[in-house]
């Protein structure tokens, strides 16, 4: 009765069938496709970028880093009294092979190391004029994650000795297959020599490769400073002297700021910041912050505490000491007082340290004698000169300069100094492989002391 | 036999004098029970296409070929009669229960329920017309077999877990499809999208379970279908109905902790205990290094009374009293809650003549959730219209729209959440001695009251959806159905958090922050199907139904946030000092569809049927493009046969059988198919970091579902009832695989695995007693289903878990999301350490060292309901019990609350039958301040373990329908009063809350059977009236 109408109809609805095969292709508006990010110079150098955001993650030198080694390396000076287990696993030298601590840094490390591993295979795309900054960056960047990981995670620290026995972490230089779940991934680790090695020639290339000057990123004094402190983990005196005196030539324009808290809580980096994470209130995270201050400054409650241990060790009129402020009980760490800000992650001031500790150890004056850069370091912070400054001396200034910034943990092993009773090669003191991971590559073996 | 010659006298004189004069039949329609006009019953000729319906009065008027001529009287909810020409007249009709003849809304089209071959659940609206719960799913559940439900907490409007056939996958969604009039529900971006609909507008939830059923809606299938018909104006006199209800709601129950005595002796008692284990070789071994027992004992001693000073306010000074005088005992479990009500009003309206019908309601819905500052609201108003505009062409329109307005409470594992309260010491002051509520220190973080007092929580949303639609008659036997459905949700959630929260202190300047976000979630879609049905020679009945669909979903949502507010009084966006966040997403999706499916009756006994779907969707990976689901059944109504019309007692007997399958596409984001890099920002610079590692074989999950059963009525179909035994097994199902780091991510996802789920579902219907004034009738039903993990990635076994409060793990063999940890066997007697079940059985303390195993199950074994009505003279008691049996539950949050005093969180009262002196036996160790660290606190053992069976009277309603006399004289068409309420008992082991619970901050598929601070569920009472005019 109506036919007209009906195959009218039927020929629409043909029509509309037909046409809708073309809407099955559609893109995401929020990313772009892998297989494009490679292919544009532009492209690589923004993954270069998103990669500090990597390194600055939370797991990693967005604050877990360096905390945790102040936790774990805080022979009475701290106390943890947050609710989180995790922290007070490694506060307390008794991590669970579980602890998301441990597994978060660890992936977020090797997330770094996936994205400069695919940064330098692609640098033939990237114009000559901008290679060499953009590999140096690159491998700084893969430097400081497996100096990190073998820091934390390596069976023992390397002034240990038997370095070419001992186990590091698993060690991948380049782009492995694109499927993740491909069993190439599945290394076993390296040994602790393997890793420094090359942690050595990623921050030596990176030395050479790096300009003086380079915004917020990576430098030459950066991979410089980088260098030293691997070397002074080796003990490795020498070289890592002349890296801190190269690191200081190289700081161009750099200077510690007049006042010793001026040098902490900026939005922006200072003179004396070699290099340190970017935080801004839209980009980044500091859980130094979140874990030292108190709600007072929207923290959580102040769950880490300083100790009178750590109080009294300061001369009198030292103003380090006025930088602790007292909140909930307890003193805290003003170096991390207020919320959104960058992440100290090297000073200058730690360059002039580690010159002269090598220099006094040696018996040398590279760079500058021992008197005149401990000196430097005091003449801020209205306390008197040292004549002939003693190795005690130095690393008491560098104890007391640095404190909380990270570096507790490692320097407490390498002066084989005990933590809360133990020795400091004892395997409590290292993390474990996270069970996560041996769960996945039956090759990787767990660290003494842990099951 | 009398009845089958008469039938067949009548087929043959129909056969032979059609040809004859038409005779008109007149008559009316009424209930049989209350003697009320029924209009809209629908009056066939029986194997003829000719039907007219009753009028508003119920009277109705047709030509009839001849006197000997069978009509049909069939009425949704009544049990249709076939009576023929010459006896008709005036009908009563009776309400049934599981009326064979009822038509059973299908997938594009409907069907009768004795023709069914495949599995499925119907619930008419009427059964759950203002049951005071927000969401039809809560108002389900209990009511038909193989579909669970489960609300996650007691926050009003949120979270249901609904799981038909048990749990299909693992990382795709569990939940249905819900198709609404044709148009499946868009998801929102706040709150649960299944409140958005008012349930008094339903006309009945037909829940397709197997694969005959659910096939035709192909790739979205896999978990179900649940189509809900809303209600359609039937001609007649314009009805009115006025319903309005009032009522409380408060918790299901409240759980107990430590008073202040309690709790100042409790870790007085954990200091000692802390110095003692300190001090003890095979413990601390002293390394904080004390000089004895007794130095030991009073740093213990210090430390907890300054930490007493602290929490009660006392010193330092912060408005507190001195713990010691007792003077402050606060309750804190009780401030978590709130006095609540809930109230509905709703006014419908239906009617119309032969060419035009409509029906239109409004509603208000207002609930207070049981938890401080919860509430949920929604207005809804409803417009259905059909319109005959000639021979040929009905065209009709369904519109619902709805306002839904929300203040929500932050997830359960926030400090700010009300529920976390109960951490807070007893020893702390609600108020301080300025009045104003008592900040930190506390136990935890926070006051959650100061949350309460200090922000706004606000959810607004709308959703509109409906359909316009054209049916045209090609030929008697042809018509083609073609509809423009449109489902859209616009929410808009506007947050502010004042300067003492903790939120609004983490700022810059500490002065405050708010959040607006803006969602919209637009499916536009058309379906198009042509259907024909016929009858050839009698015999043989055909009904095909083709056709071809296609939607888009298009999502977009808009965020910001500002910080820092220059007055208290200003908390919109536009007063922040700083922005500090924002977001501008857009999503798109698009599936291209064809489907058929053929149902074929012989002589009415044999029942063949057949389905067929193809979907097409943007989001698969580009080797895999297209699905194609399908399914096949078949069925035999043996009571029809010869040789079984002997056998009295048997009314109906139907075995049926069906294959086929389903496809669930849920687990694949829009673009999860490719490899992508999304921005990363660094400081003040744009980069782009990998934000997905793709997989082009990204495809659905395939459930395989066989399926058999039998339909049964027996004693006039006093008792009816349904067996139906299946087995699912989904395959290619997604699964996040764990990789290792080494790789650069730490999983990839990817079609690997397999699980399974078999079942067993009886549902039986009696009816007891039926006489002119009393009638009393029972609906049961039970489920068991069996879930199992068949395969992983192929190598792998299990993914266990690595979460430090949940143990929920994926193990090949097992059901998923089981609890795997140590088995926790109590204190050590001697000692008072804890003890785990260590390799070889025997205890061991040190939890690395215990033996992992299976320690639990959050999926039931069996659960089920009873629905007892009774009805006399006007009064009618209706009850539900529902169950869940055989199912544990973890309480993540025992580490905190039930830790023997490990931190200062205050403890459940069964800690305080800690471990004392040797010789105790108990399975709460030595309460033990952990000040030191120096032992490991597992929160996950089966120490939280608990079994979470129970039975709760889930639903009882008292009511009267005053009598047909009195309402005349009151001009009312009827009127009703009721009692109503929902969780009123509840019987359990659990120790918690409540048993029903899945904490909605963690809440999966894996991630199941959680407990952690989540709320109790709510218990209603309401008082009601309906009246009709």
């Amino acid at each position: 009765m109506n036919k007209t109408l009906t195959i009218y109809m039927m020929a629409a609805v043909t029509l509309l069938a037909a046409s809708c095969e073309k809407k099955l292709e559609l893109a995401n508006p929020q990313s772009l496709d892998a297989e494009v990010v490679f292919s544009t110079e532009d492209r690589v150098q923004k993954v270069l970028v998103g990669n500090y955001a990597s390194l600055g993650s939370a797991s990693m030198f967005g604050g877990d880093v360096l905390w945790m080694s102040e936790l774990m390396g805080s022979d009475g000076e701290l106390n943890w009294v947050g609710t989180f287990p995790d922290p007070r696993q490694i506060w307390g030298k008794n991590i669970q092979t579980n602890n998301s601590n441990v597994q978060a840094t660890y992936a977020a490390a090797y997330r770094v190391i996936f994205n400069c591993n695919n940064i330098i295979a692609s640098l033939p795309v990237v114009a000559a004029a901008n290679r060499n900054k953009v590999q140096g960056e690159a491998l700084f960047l893969r430097a400081m994650a497996y100096f990190e990981l073998v820091k934390y995670y390596g069976e023992k620290p390397y002034v240990a000795g038997n370095t070419g026995t001992l186990k590091g972490v698993p060690l991948i230089t380049a782009p492995g297959p694109s499927a993740p779940q491909s069993t190439e991934y599945n290394l076993p680790r390296a040994s602790v020599e393997e890793v420094y090695v090359q942690i050595i020639k990623d921050f030596s290339d990176a030395e050479s490769l790096l300009p003086n000057t380079n915004v917020v990123y990576a430098n030459k004094s950066a991979a410089m400073l980088g260098l030293a402190r691997v070397y002074l983990q080796q003990a490795k005196y020498p070289e890592a002297r002349d890296a801190a005196n190269r690191c200081l030539n190289a700081a161009t324009g750099r200077s510690l700021r007049p006042d010793y808290a001026d040098a902490f809580n900026n939005t922006a980096n200072t003179t004396e910041d070699i290099f340190a994470i970017q935080v801004t209130v839209q980009a980044g995270t500091n859980s130094n912050f979140t874990f030292y201050s108190t709600g007072t400054y929207g923290a959580r409650d102040g769950d880490i505490e300083v100790q009178p241990k750590h109080m009294d060790k300061y001369e009198a009129g030292d103003r380090r000491k006025n930088l602790f402020f007292f909140e909930a009980d307890a003193f805290r760490v003003g170096k991390w007082q207020l919320n959104f800000r960058n992440v100290k992650v090297m000073r200058l001031a730690e360059a002039y340290l580690t010159r002269a500790e090598c220099n006094v150890r040696l018996g040398t004056a590279i760079g500058a004698t021992v008197a005149a850069d401990i000196k430097r370091i005091r003449d801020r912070v209205a306390l008197p000169e040292i004549a002939s400054p003693t190795l005690a001396h130095v690393l008491k200034e560098r104890e007391l300069e640095l404190a909380f910034e990270g570096q507790g943990l490692w320097d407490a092993k390498r002066l084989k100094q005990s933590i809360d009773g133990l020795p400091w090669d004892d395997n409590r003191l290292t993390f474990p492989i996270p069970l996560r991971e041996r769960n996945i590559n039956p090759s990787l073996t767990q660290n003494p002391g842990y099951n | 036999m009398r009845k089958l010659v008469v039938a067949l006298i009548g087929c043959l004189a129909m056969v032979g004098f059609s040809a004859f004069a038409q005779k008109v039949v007149t008559g009316k329609v009424t209930d049989v029970k209350t003697g009320v006009a029924l209009p809209g019953v629908t009056i066939s000729v029986k194997g003829k296409t000719m039907a007219v319906s009753t009028d508003g009065q119920g009277v109705y008027s047709i030509d009839v070929p001849s006197e000997n001529t069978i009509l049909v009287f069939s009425y949704v909810g009544y049990a249709s009669k076939e009576v023929v020409a010459r006896n008709a007249g005036n009908i009563d009709l009776t309400e049934s229960l599981a009326d064979l003849n009822e038509v059973v809304v299908v997938g594009y089209g409907t069907t009768v329920r004795k023709e069914l071959t495949g599995a499925i659940g119907r619930v008419k609206g009427e059964e759950l017309k203002n049951m005071p719960v927000p969401d039809f799913n809560q108002a389900l559940q209990g009511r038909t077999a193989g579909v669970f439900v489960e609300a996650e907490n007691g926050k009003v409007g949120e979270g249901i877990k609904v799981r038909i056939r048990g749990a299909s996958s693992v990382n795709s969604s569990n939940q249905p499809l819900y198709v609404v009039d044709g148009v499946p529900l868009a998801g929102g971006g706040f709150g649960a999208s299944t409140a958005d609909i008012n349930f008094n507008d339903v006309e009945s939830f037909e829940i397709l379970k197997d694969a005959a059923a659910s096939a035709i809606y192909g790739s979205r299938a896999a978990n179900g279908v649940v189509v809900i018909t809303t209600k359609r104006g039937k001609s007649g006199k314009t009805q009115f109905n006025l319903g309005t209800q009032y009522g409380t709601n408060t918790p299901t129950g409240k759980r107990g902790f430590l008073n202040a005595a309690e709790y100042v002796s409790f870790y007085q008692q954990a200091g000692r205990g802390a110095a003692e284990y300190h001090m003890r070789p095979d413990g601390g071994d002293n390394w904080f290094g004390f000089t004895d027992l007794n130095d030991a004992y009073s740093y213990f001693d210090g430390i907890i009374n300054s930490r007493l000073n602290r929490y009660s306010g006392w010193r330092p000074f912060r408005g507190g009293v001195d713990w010691r005088s007792g003077q402050t005992d606060t309750p804190w479990e009780d401030l978590a809650f709130q006095d609540a009500n809930t109230n509905q009003v709703e006014l419908s309206a239906q009617g119309g003549n032969d060419k035009t019908r409509f029906f239109i309601s409004g509603s208000v819905n207002n609930q207070d959730g049981i938890l401080v500052g919860n509430n949920f609201q929604r207005m809804g108003a409803r417009i259905n219209l059909d319109h005959q505009v000639n021979n040929w062409l009905k065209i009709g329109l369904n519109s619902g729209l709805t306002k839904i307005v929300r203040n929500r409470v932050p997830d359960d594992n926030a400090f700010s959440t009300p529920m976390q309260i109960v951490a807070l010491a007893p020893i702390t002051p609600l108020r301080d001695t300025a009045g104003r509520l008592f900040d930190r220190p506390v136990t935890t973080y926070y006051n959650p009251l100061l949350e309460i007092e200090e922000s706004n929580r606000r959810t607004e949303g709308f959703r509109n959806q409906g359909s316009i639609y054209a049916e045209i008659k090609i030929l008697p036997e042809l018509v083609l159905h073609t509809d423009l459905g449109l489902d859209m949700v616009i929410q808009n959630a506007e947050n502010w958090w004042g300067p003492r929260t903790l939120v609004g202190a983490a700022t810059l300047q500490g002065q405050g922050n708010a959040t607006s976000s803006w969602f919209r979630n637009t499916r536009w879609m058309t379906n198009n199907y042509l259907s024909y049905k016929k009858t050839f020679a009698e015999k043989h009945k055909i009904d095909a139904t083709v056709g071809f669909a296609y939607e888009n979903l298009d999502e977009r949502f808009t965020y910001v946030e500002g910080q820092d507010f220059p007055d208290i009084s200003l908390k919109t966006v536009s007063s922040a000092t700083t922005y500090s966040d924002g977001a501008g997403t857009r999503d798109e999706n698009n599936l291209v569809s064809m489907f058929a499916r053929v149902n074929y009756v012989f002589d009415e006994k044999l029942l063949v049927s057949g389905s067929i779907r193809d979907d097409a969707d943007s989001r698969f990976g580009t080797n895999f493009k297209h699905g194609q689901f399908w399914s096949a059944s078949l069925g035999y109504i043996l009571s029809n046969e010869k040789f079984l019309s002997g056998v009295k007692f048997l009314s109906f007997l139907k075995p049926r059988i069906s294959y086929g399958t389903t496809g669930n596409n849920t687990g694949i984001g829009y673009y999860s198919a490719r490899s992508q890099y999304g921005s990363v920002t660094y400081g003040t610079s744009g980069g782009l970091g990998i934000s997905q590692f793709g997989n082009d074989d990204l495809r659905w999950e395939t459930v395989k579902q066989f399926n058999v059963g039998l339909d049964f009525g027996f004693f006039d179909n006093k008792l009816t009832g349904e067996v139906d035994f299946y087995n699912k097994r989904t395959d290619d199902m997604l699964l996040s695989t764990p990789v290792t780091s080494v790789s650069g991510t730490t999983s990839i996802f990817g079609n690997v695995g397999q699980m399974e789920n078999k079942g067993l579902e009886i549902s039986l219907n009696t009816v007891n007693i039926s006489t002119r004034s009393l009638r009393w009738t029972t609906s049961i039903n039970i489920s068991h289903n069996r879930n199992k993990l068949l395969k992983l990635d192929g190598e792998q076994k299990e993914i266990l878990p690595n979460d430090a409060r949940f143990a929920n793990a994926l193990i090949v063999g097992q059901p998923i999301g089981v609890f795997y940890a140590p088995k926790f066997l109590g204190a050590n007697p001697d000692n008072g350490d804890p003890q785990y079940m260590g390799p070889d059985g025997r205890p061991v303390r040190d939890y690395d060292d215990a033996q992992k195993m299976i320690i639990g199950d959050p999926n039931p074994d069996w659960f089920g309901g009873v629905t007892n009505t009774v009805n006399w003279k006007g009064i009618e008691l209706s009850f539900l019990f529902q169950g869940v049996f055989g199912n544990q539950v973890q309480d993540g949050a025992g580490g905190f609350m039930s830790s023997s005093g490990e931190w200062f969180d205050n403890q459940t009262r069964d800690q305080l039958n800690a471990w004392k002196q040797p010789g105790d036996v108990t399975m709460v160790p030595q309460a033990r301040l952990n000040w030191l660290g120096d032992f490991p606190t597992p929160s996950i053992s089966s120490r939280y373990v608990y079994d979470a069976s129970y039975v709760r009277l889930k639903n009882l309603t008292l009511a009267y329908n005053v009598p047909a006399k009195i309402m005349a004289r009151m001009k009312l068409s009827s009127a009703r009063v009721y009692v109503s309420g929902v969780n009123l008992l509840t019987f359990t082991d659990y120790p918690g809350w409540d048993p029903e619970v899945n904490t909605d901050y963690r809440s999966g598929n894996v991630n199941q059977g959680s407990d952690f601070y989540a709320a109790p569920q709510i218990k209603s009472w309401v008082f009601g009236i309906n009246l009709g005019f």
